[in-house]
């Protein structure tokens, strides 16, 4: 610890070794709407390899020798724009950049030669990022242009399945993966089950995921991060924009507050099926209630020249349920505020205080005889981010954070005297962490990351802390106060990266990452559900550790019309959780005692070539990977496979536009199935055929692979209006994927038993009709 | 009107089908499989032995006729229980102790199994009662009955109710019904039992009070029939060595009623 700071105070003061340095700084932006333009470069034409890489927020800074420069500003889809300067004091400028007038031309891809080897050249691991305009025309399910589909089209990100939002990256858990929405966290991604997710694209800025090489600024997960930043709203004029489809509808709008200085922007979507279903005879169908809808809410202004404070905020709510007789509802809530403050031209500061919520409830009948159930997670979290621009070979990040959980995991209320009210323990947590890290530049060709983060969870409690014999029986129980900390857990997470740019089209990464994990959501069945469980670390459960080294190869030709990248990782996760055989997961308080600990192995090889130019544009990605566990209660120690071990995973995107009213679009996906537990014998319990179970996850469930295929069409644009129709059609050739394989016994020969394929969806065409008013 | 709700429903996703498929199987050795219970109401010790078949095979589990059963009470007092049929065993006349431990044993072919079970004094039926449940989402209607009962305060109480229509008894996994006490612990209970009768029934309702490893074993068993685990496993037995099936020792209150 000591050491950490004595270098830290060391590199910011050899800055005053160096004389006649000043800084040009400042905010590179959108001229047509004042977005800032994350990941937005600044050459100095004059020098080589002497730039800097705007942040989240716009702000880039750049420390030179006094002296004449021009500065060449890119940013993908923007034409560049260079500005001469005579830099004799420290410079502030706010640059915008354009959009080229030739971006609706057949060349569908913005072409500008902007920083387009950005690939080969960046520190850092490969991170994948969208931007919600790259894949507008890409067809997926209803015809609802969804994100975080489209990232499952990447290498190393599988779908947990049909009718499923939960995602796996490089074979870790659903629960490995941290989602951010404008920093706060995201419990459950998914709207309906997982027919549609929580991002509204409409509302977003931009999405990345980090999938190895994680900055020491992210923490708490242990497989990936999944950073979604939103849009902060036109600051020059009103906008309007939206969609009407089939399922559900979309409405955005923006506006300055003040011209220049200030916007907000509010989006909302609502799905509508059960509405149709309002005209059903049958009076259980009419009584049906099928809907969610969401608000994105941001708001933003410019104090000063160095003051900016933002208010952002998402809700949204899910509800399923037949009149009186059950009703199933829940959702996230979110809310930021942040302030960004320039305490100088090389040191940049961001304060955020954020909330997240995230609750479910079900109601079974109404009046004397209801009852429901419960169970929700908040945290507050205050955050302090700094970078320091030490100088061009050097950037400093540092900072800290900390989190107040409240878990409620289940209580159980109502008029019906039959049952007796349950609360269960109320737990909380307090989890922080400091992190410190360095980018720098070494010569023209190495850049490394590298950084120390050290994180720590304290359990809090209320209610009674449990111990457990080995087969989970109770064996002691402490009673606990409101404060009192039943454990504490903590631990380093080293973080390295480095990058080696052999030629302009080639370069080398490697990276070592460590995640600590403290909260676990824990599940029971197929499909992840909104009722899954997050449990903290505690006296018994310890925090997850993931350890993943990655190595990779990037090649560009054909003047950047051909992305090649390959990577390979190994990953060892320890402290993973899954249930004993038969657990009682339902209202239990001592939920502990049905947890069983192992530890799991996932590595991989991932190729993806993308080709980014002309008419034809598209990738294709090939992941081959294995993801093992190993538990001494399950399988009798023996290593298994766990479910979302599929070997093969491609996924072919394929776009063309033919001109400048219609771009046709497809994607086809295969993967080989996820692993599955199907019997090995059967025997009869009265009078019924039981299946008999051997090996866990021995199995595997039949390859899946389905063709999309969409069309738009740009219709008549006018001077302030622009509109498309976009038809698609999910699964065109109609397979019949398997979303479950159940054994019984068949009724028509009770002698007999057979294998049901239970598929989701077959083919579903969809047309969306969409609008912008600029 | 009906085009469009027709409409909505394939767009949701009611496009959904089920086929049978053809699965290839790893066929494992046998294994034995005891059901042995013990009914305090008739005295009746009864015990059924198989082995596991192909799961895809035609042939009916086999029955094991050459075991060696025995039941031993509290005092270490063992008695035997004779073959009867066709991997049948059973011994009457038992004369049960409530609220202390058996335990069932099994040899064969050289391996013993073992399982123990408390049997527990039988919970009072409060009268029955039953009541017309209109059609549900295409379901038929008809009459359920309402299992009436006081459960006893400060017990962890766990229940098994057999029902029987007009002298057939309900008697597969998936008819029965189990009860706990986790949410109703003292209260005086009346739950509806789903299964639906007409008028002029005679339903008999066996109101069973249960061990907790049978009862965690029957709600486990019905899961695994369900077939709606992603993890599915084979029940937690209360027999050692690995046997499959269930030692059930148990004692039962009685109510009938017809519906009028």
């Amino acid at each position: 610890m000591k050491l950490f700071f004595f270098v830290a105070f060391f590199l910011l003061t050899t800055n005053t070794l160096f004389a006649q340095n000043f800084t040009v700084s400042g905010t590179i932006k959108d001229s047509t709407n004042g977005e800032d333009l994350f990941g937005a470069s600044v050459r100095v034409k004059e020098l080589s390899n002497v730039g800097a890489v705007a942040n989240a927020y716009g702000f880039f800074s750049l420390t030179l020798e006094k002296g004449s420069y021009t500065l060449l500003f890119r940013s993908i889809g923007f034409s560049d724009k260079e500005v001469a300067i005579d830099l004799m004091e420290d410079k502030n400028l706010t640059i915008e950049l354009n959009i080229p007038k030739e971006v609706q031309e057949i060349d569908a891809v913005k072409v500008s030669a902007t920083k387009e080897n950005e690939n080969i050249t960046s520190s850092g691991m490969n991170v994948t990022k969208f931007n919600p305009k790259d894949i507008e025309t890409i067809p997926v399910l209803f015809g609802e242009k969804d994100i975080m589909k489209t990232l499952q089209l990447t290498p190393g990100v599988k779908s947990a399945g049909e009718g499923n939002a939960g995602f796996f990256v490089r074979g870790g858990g659903s629960d490995q993966n941290l989602v951010l929405l404008d920093e706060a966290p995201v419990y459950n991604a998914s709207h309906l089950l997982g027919f549609f997710s929580v991002f509204n694209s409409d509302a977003i800025k931009d999405l990345s995921l980090y999938k190895s090489g994680i900055p020491a600024e992210y923490g708490g997960r242990a497989s990936s991060v999944l950073d979604v930043k939103m849009r902060d709203g036109n600051n020059k004029k009103f906008g309007a924009s939206g969609g009407i489809g089939l399922i559900s509808s979309r409405l955005t709008l923006e506006a300055p507050i003040v011209k220049d200085k200030g916007s907000f922007i509010i989006s909302g979507r609502r799905s509508y099926v059960d509405l149709f279903l309002k005209a059903a005879p049958d009076t259980n169908i009419r009584d049906t209630k099928l809907f969610f809808y969401d608000l994105n809410a941001k708001a933003n202004y410019r104090i000063g020249e160095k003051d900016r404070i933002f208010l952002s905020g998402y809700f949204g709510r899910d509800k399923l349920g037949v009149g009186d007789a059950f009703g199933f509802n829940w959702g996230n809530a979110t809310a930021t505020a942040r302030w960004n403050h320039l305490i100088s031209s090389k040191m940049f500061s961001n304060t955020s205080v954020i909330f997240s919520n995230f609750d479910y409830e079900f109601n079974i009948g109404s009046g004397d005889e209801g009852f429901g159930v419960s169970s929700s997670i908040q945290d507050w979290n205050l955050k302090q981010d700094f970078s320091y621009y030490l100088n061009n070979s050097n950037t400093l990040k540092f900072g800290g954070n900390g989190i107040y959980h409240t878990f409620k995991p289940g209580s159980l209320t109502g008029e019906n005297e039959s049952f007796n009210e349950v609360i269960l323990d109320e737990r909380y947590g307090l989890e922080f962490a400091f992190y410190l890290q360095n980018e720098q530049k070494i010569g023209s060709r190495l850049n490394l990351m590298y950084g120390l983060r050290y994180s720590g969870f304290s359990l809090l409690g209320d209610g009674y802390a449990y111990e457990f014999d080995a087969n989970g029986e109770v064996s002691s129980s402490t009673a606990v106060s409101k404060g009192d900390v039943i454990q504490y857990h903590g631990g380093f997470e080293p973080r390295f990266s480095a990058s080696y740019i052999l030629t302009e089209n080639n370069s080398i990464k490697l990276s070592y990452n460590r995640n600590l994990q403290y909260l676990h959501q824990v599940s029971n069945s197929t499909t992840s559900s909104p009722t899954d469980i997050w449990v903290p670390s505690s006296n018994n459960v310890k925090p997850q550790i993931g350890d993943q080294v990655a190595a990779g190869y990037y090649h560009n030709f054909k003047q950047n019309t051909y992305v090649i990248s390959t990577e390979i990782y190994y990953k060892n996760l320890l402290n993973q959780i899954d249930y004993r055989d038969g657990a009682e997961s339902f209202l239990n308080n001592e939920i502990e005692g049905e947890f069983v600990y192992g530890t799991g192995k996932a590595y991989g090889f991932e190729l993806q070539v993308q080709k980014k130019k002309g008419k034809f544009t598209g990738w294709i990605s090939y992941t081959l990977s294995r993801s093992l566990r190993n538990f001494d209660d399950i399988n009798d120690g023996q290593t298994f496979s766990a479910r979302q071990d599929r070997i093969h995973d491609i996924s072919v995107v394929l776009m063309y536009r033919l001109n400048k009213s219609l771009a046709f679009s497809s994607s086809w996906i295969y993967y080989t199935g996820d692993a599955a537990t199907f019997p090995s014998g059967k025997y009869e319990i009265n009078g019924s055929i039981i299946p008999f179970y051997t090996e866990r996850n021995g199995y595997r469930m039949p390859d899946y692979h389905r063709l999309d295929l969409g069309l738009t069409w740009y219709m008549k644009e006018r001077e302030k209006f622009e509109h498309n129709m976009n038809f698609s059609i999910y699964n065109a050739y109609n397979r019949e994927n398997a979303y479950a394989i159940n054994f019984k016994v068949n009724p028509d020969n009770p002698d007999q038993t057979q294998a049901v394929q239970t598929t989701l969806f077959k083919i579903i065409p969809s047309i969306t009709y969409n609008f912008n008013l600029k | 009107m009906k085009a469009l709700i027709l409409l909505t429903l394939i767009i949701i996703g009611f496009t959904s089908c089920e086929k049978v498929i053809d699965v290839d199987l790893n066929e494992a050795n046998p294994v034995i499989a005891i059901e042995g219970s013990f009914s305090a109401e008739d005295s009746t010790v009864r015990v059924k032995i198989s082995l596991t078949a192909n799961y895809f095979g035609t042939n009916q589990p086999a029955s094991v006729s050459d075991a060696t059963v025995t039941i031993i009470d509290q005092n270490g007092i063992t008695s035997s229980v004779p073959l009867i049929g066709d991997g049948y065993y059973e011994l009457q006349n038992y004369i049960p102790s409530f609220n202390t431990v058996y335990t069932l044993n099994v040899v064969h072919n050289g391996q013993s199994y073992s399982a123990q079970c408390k049997l527990f004094s039988a919970v009072p039926l409060n009268p029955l009662s039953y009541e017309y449940f209109p059609s549900f989402f295409g379901s038929d209607p008809g009459y359920a009955v309402f299992l009436n009962f006081d459960d006893p305060i400060g017990i962890e109480n766990y229940y098994q109710i057999v029902l029987t229509k007009n002298d057939t008894t309900l008697n597969t996994i998936p008819d029965y019904y189990t009860q706990d006490d986790q949410l109703t612990d003292g209260n005086t209970v009346s739950r509806p039992l789903f299964t639906l009768f007409d008028i002029a029934d005679t339903i008999d309702l066996e109101f069973r009070s249960i061990d907790k490893k049978v009862y965690d074993y029957i709600n486990e068993i019905q899961a695994t029939i369900g077939g709606n685990s992603s993890a599915p496993a084979n029940p937690t037995s209360n027999w050692s060595n690995k046997a499959l099936g269930y030692f059930n020792a148990y004692s039962s209150s009685k109510g009938s009623i017809i519906i009028q």
